[in-house]
């Protein structure tokens, strides 16, 4: 499989692989398997990537709400990166305020740690509520060295709370992965392990990777408390800085995004033995799963089966409702990273198959998984870029489209239906209760009238013989 | 007399502002077939791109040199080279434009050095690649419009011109402003019998239609054969000062087009202005269709002057918009109890003075202002209305005020962008819209055409007396 619109760059080739017959993989360059992936982007491909700062402040900082979100660096960084993401808790302070020691020409000449120093104070001074102030470094402050660090140190003895430090200037990787990468070691260096609370941990786990994308872990916390389970700490959404601190005492890590948190749990389990295990909380197999997977490790398992059969119970006549509305349809599915393989199986619960996947930042393991699930004829695409995807959305005709905001408006000028996987159109997706919702997006999407009136009414461009002032070209009156 | 203040806080709490190679973007969007790349990090070119989709609910594409650490340590040029031969190999565009940022100017890469030495070593590569200076740290997301609008009448504008020889045409720099008040302004120039070259226009590339086939480019935008020719336009209309009003000074400087620089057309006296300048320009006379409009916008101020006399407003947003604004707040007869805008200009804000005492209106001007600040001056004494993007629904929401949504970005509302504020058209329908929401707030009900209170306490009841202008009763 070769896309046209990559003709010119021949290295997106090894970005590319087919699932053939046999089951084998054949990568665009024709070679074997193991798609290029984490690497450097193609300068000018017109990537969907963001930086680590994104990855940082966006996906693992910025859920924790209580914590004053901070950005050391100029205006644009804090101004984009707040409040449009919808990783909700039961307040809303993270999602409301934005904070920036806005660098001006002069600090980047002079250096910036007294201006930063200043505004973590007068930032804890004004919000006193808060229970401790997250730090994100960008380009401009790392590269002028400002020692952010000692400034955190200098602050946290001044305000007298946690000043967390971030070093996720937005060169630092390849894409916004790497900013998961420093989101997770700095709050398990600074944060996790601070605090030692007294009480019975025994039955207890973390949900790491989750990020409570508008609700999700409404559809499933209940559940693991059903089947006899205490959550201690949210990694991170809906999370408060004290539930950080005292991350390390839960019994075990169940581990959802296994490319964004991986990274605490490894750490944890050296530092504090706790055991992990990898779950998907979308779609129902999975689902149950990750109940009874997480249940056999407390010996749980017969109360996991009454919590699994209830729940199915409640969705299944749903499921097979749209299952016969959806059965046949062809998705092409482009995530950040690990959304892309767990929800291949859900679309398959679905009667529908995953015609091609991609991701922004996925590494080897999730290509692997992604792999694995793929149906023969299947498409996998690394950082697939603007030409890539509208060649794949206009060649491969898929029924539906599951991406994020920016890709969207690109699906709709193309007259393919869309789901917003990143945001959610309406949510929450996941568990069992969940993925009612997405079927019902789903449906919504593929068999909205719309489809049928634009391919049957809309016309052609009209020939654009008017230029912008809405006269034509080389009419000049008045001279 | 109105005041001028600076906030004093060294953080900003959730800015009214982002950085300036947003703005840069958003003005190269009004090019026809024009192609932006982004001389830094990923994010860069990322986060401005979703920015303008949540705004325009358009599919955004910016390119992006994606520089790494290894990059930052050897610079970027290798990069940049790149991407310009990648862009223009893959999208065939009409012209390119390289933003910088941070990044890239802070590792001090040449970027215009860079064009140079690829057009050197690529003859046959004959569009024009203009570079644009827009680091986040210097000015704000209006720097990155302005500085374009500079670098194009620097750098398109055919320089050899015979005496005399014209095209007929006007510049006019619409500043930042919204595909709908792009067409609004066109509208009032083709119903005037004039020609707009527009410097520039992303009426319709970002605010397209559905077609089948997709256009490889979106339709619309000004093509770079007419920013050539720009040079021989009848004059330049800019109507906004510190975006686009330097690139009319340029023109006037270089090219003996004469620059006429305007308050926005926010209102019945500021349209007024804009027409009359047309007419002075050209001779040609107000048609009967602006007339009318005129007189209905007139129309609409009486019909609503007791519902809207001294409600206090806050107005928050970028200094040209509020130039424009304050004038509709005052022929409304409202009072712009705050200004604040993130700008540190200080002849903006004694300006603002002036203005609002020529107005007869009296406000806090806030300079270096951010939206918490706002927020803090109205929980001490409270306002009626809110005007301002969307950002402020944080303050709306807290204290129950309504906003009137209006300028960048728009975001949780739909169709924002289409709609107008310039014009007589577009301040019909924002006096319309302001006298609604007031009809439609809780504490109002509306009997036959009266309003009736309902006895909230509070900000939210209507002033019943005007006294001298400060609203308080």
């Amino acid at each position: 499989m070769e896309l046209k619109s990559s003709a010119t760059l021949p290295e997106r080739a090894l970005h590319i692989a087919l699932k053939v017959e046999g089951g084998k993989c054949q990568r665009g360059d024709g070679a074997g398997c193991a798609i290029s992936s984490n690497s450097a982007t193609t300068p000018g491909d017109m990537t969907e990537r963001g930086c680590t700062y994104a990855g940082c402040r966006g996906v693992v900082g910025g859920p924790v709400k209580d914590a004053i979100q901070l950005t050391h660096g100029p205006i644009g960084c804090a101004f984009f990166s707040w409040g449009y993401r919808p990783h909700l808790a039961d307040t809303d302070f993270h999602m409301k305020y934005t904070f920036v020691s806005d660098m001006n020409e002069t600090n980047i000449v002079f250096g910036g740690e007294k201006k930063l120093l200043q505004s973590i104070i007068e930032a804890s001074r004004e919000f006193p509520e808060a229970k401790a102030v997250f730090v994100y470094n960008t380009c401009s402050t790392a590269l002028i060295g400002d020692d952010g660090r000692d400034v955190a140190k200098q602050a946290e003895a001044i305000i007298g709370k946690s000043v967390v430090f971030f070093e996720c200037e937005g060169f630092k990787g390849v894409s916004q992965s790497a900013g998961h990468h420093v989101g997770n070691e700095t709050i398990f260096r600074q944060l996790v392990g601070s605090v030692e609370p007294e009480g019975d941990f025994s039955r207890t786990i973390n949900i790491v990777g989750d990020y409570n994308i508008k609700n999700d872990i409404r559809t499933f916390e209940h559940l693991f408390e059903a089947i006899g389970l205490r959550i201690v700490t949210r990694f991170t959404g809906n999370v408060g800085v004290d539930d950080l601190k005292i991350m390390h005492k839960a019994a075990l890590n169940v581990v959802h995004c296994q490319r964004s948190a991986t990274y605490i749990a490894d750490m944890m389990k050296e530092k504090y033995g706790t055991p992990y295990i990898n779950v998907t909380l979308w779609g129902m197999k999975h689902m149950a799963q990750a109940l009874r997977d997480t249940a056999a490790v407390f010996g749980l398992e017969a109360e996991a089966e009454v919590v699994i059969e209830r729940e199915l119970a409640k969705i299944k006549p749903k499921i097979e409702y749209f299952r016969q509305r959806l059965t046949g349809k062809k998705v092409f599915i482009y995530q950040g990273g690990p959304r892309t393989w767990h929800w291949i199986e859900l679309l398959r619960e679905l009667g529908m198959e995953t015609q091609t996947a991609a991701t922004t930042f996925g590494h080897e393991d999730d290509y692997e998984k992604i792999f694995e699930q793929l149906d023969e004829g299947g498409m996998m695409i690394d950082n697939p870029n603007v030409p890539e995807i509208e060649e794949i959305l206009t060649r491969r005709r898929p029924d539906l489209f599951i991406s994020g905001n920016k890709e969207k408006y690109l699906a709709y000028k193309l007259g393919v239906p869309f789901v917003n996987g990143h945001t959610y159109d309406t949510g929450p997706y996941a568990g069992f209760v969940g993925m009612v919702n997405f079927a019902r997006d789903i449906d919504k999407a593929i068999h909205a009238p719309i489809w049928q009136t634009l391919h049957k009414k809309a016309r052609p461009a009209p020939v654009a013989h008017h230029s912008s002032h809405g006269f034509a070209h080389g009419f000049e009156e008045g001279e | 007399m109105s005041c001028i203040t600076t906030q004093a806080r060294a953080v900003a709490i959730n800015p009214t502002r982002s950085c300036a190679p947003i703005g840069a973007m958003l003005a190269n969007y009004g090019i026809h077939g024009a192609i932006t790349i982004n001389h830094g990090s990923q994010g860069c070119a990322t986060y401005p791109r979703h920015q303008m989709a949540r705004h325009f609910r358009e599919p955004v594409e910016v390119a992006s040199t994606s520089l790494t650490e290894k990059t930052t340590v050897y610079g970027g040029k290798g990069n940049l080279l790149e991407a310009i031969k990648n862009i223009v190999d893959r999208f065939h565009p009409t012209m390119i434009m390289v933003c910088s940022t941070c990044l890239s100017e802070t590792i001090g890469d040449d970027i215009p050095g860079t064009i140079d030495e690829f057009q050197e070593k690529n003859p046959d590569i004959t569009i024009p690649i203009l570079s644009v200076k827009t680091p986040s740290y210097i000015g704000n997301h209006t720097t990155g419009f302005d500085n374009f609008l500079t670098e194009i009448a620097n750098s398109l504008p055919d320089k050899r011109k015979k005496k005399g020889e014209t095209n007929g045409k006007i510049n006019i720099i619409p500043g930042w402003v919204n595909p709908g008040d792009i067409r609004e302004l066109k509208h009032i120039v083709r119903e005037m019998g004039l020609h707009g070259l527009w410097l520039t226009d992303y009426s319709e590339t970002l605010d397209g239609g559905y077609y089948e086939p997709r256009p490889h480019f979106a339709r619309g935008g000004t093509t770079v054969e007419e920013l050539h020719s720009s040079s021989k336009s009848l004059a330049t209309i800019a109507i906004q000062r510190y975006i686009g009003g330097e690139a009319a000074r340029v023109y006037e400087r270089r090219h003996n087009v004469p620059a006429h620089v305007l308050t926005m057309p926010i209102g019945l006296a500021n349209t007024d202005a804009f027409v009359d300048t047309l007419t002075e320009i050209t001779d040609h006379q107000v048609p009967e269709v602006l007339s009318v409009e005129r007189a209905r916008l007139l129309d609409a101020l009486v019909d609503t002057h007791m519902f809207t006399s001294g409600l206090r407003v806050a107005l928050f947003g970028d200094p040209d918009t509020l130039e424009g604004l304050v004038g509709l707040v005052a022929e409304m007869g409202m009072v712009p109890a705050y200004i604040l805008t993130a700008s540190e200009s200080k002849p903006w804000a004694e300006r603002m003075v002036e203005l609002t005492q020529e107005l007869g209106v009296e406000s806090e001007i806030i300079l270096k202002g951010d939206l918490h600040e706002l927020h803090m001056r109205i929980k001490a004494n409270p306002v009626d209305l809110l005007m301002g993007h969307s950002k402020g629904k944080f303050i709306s929401d807290a204290e129950k005020i309504p906003l009137i949504r209006m300028g960048f970005p728009v975001e949780d509302r739909f169709g924002y962008h289409r709609r107008s504020i310039v014009g007589y058209n577009g301040a019909i329908a924002l006096v319309d819209e302001i006298t609604n929401v007031i009809f439609e707030r809780k504490a109002t009900s509306v009997v036959s055409n009266t309003l009736v209170e309902l006895g909230v306490e509070g900000p939210t009841s209507i002033p019943l007396v005007y006294q001298n202008g400060n609203g308080k009763h």
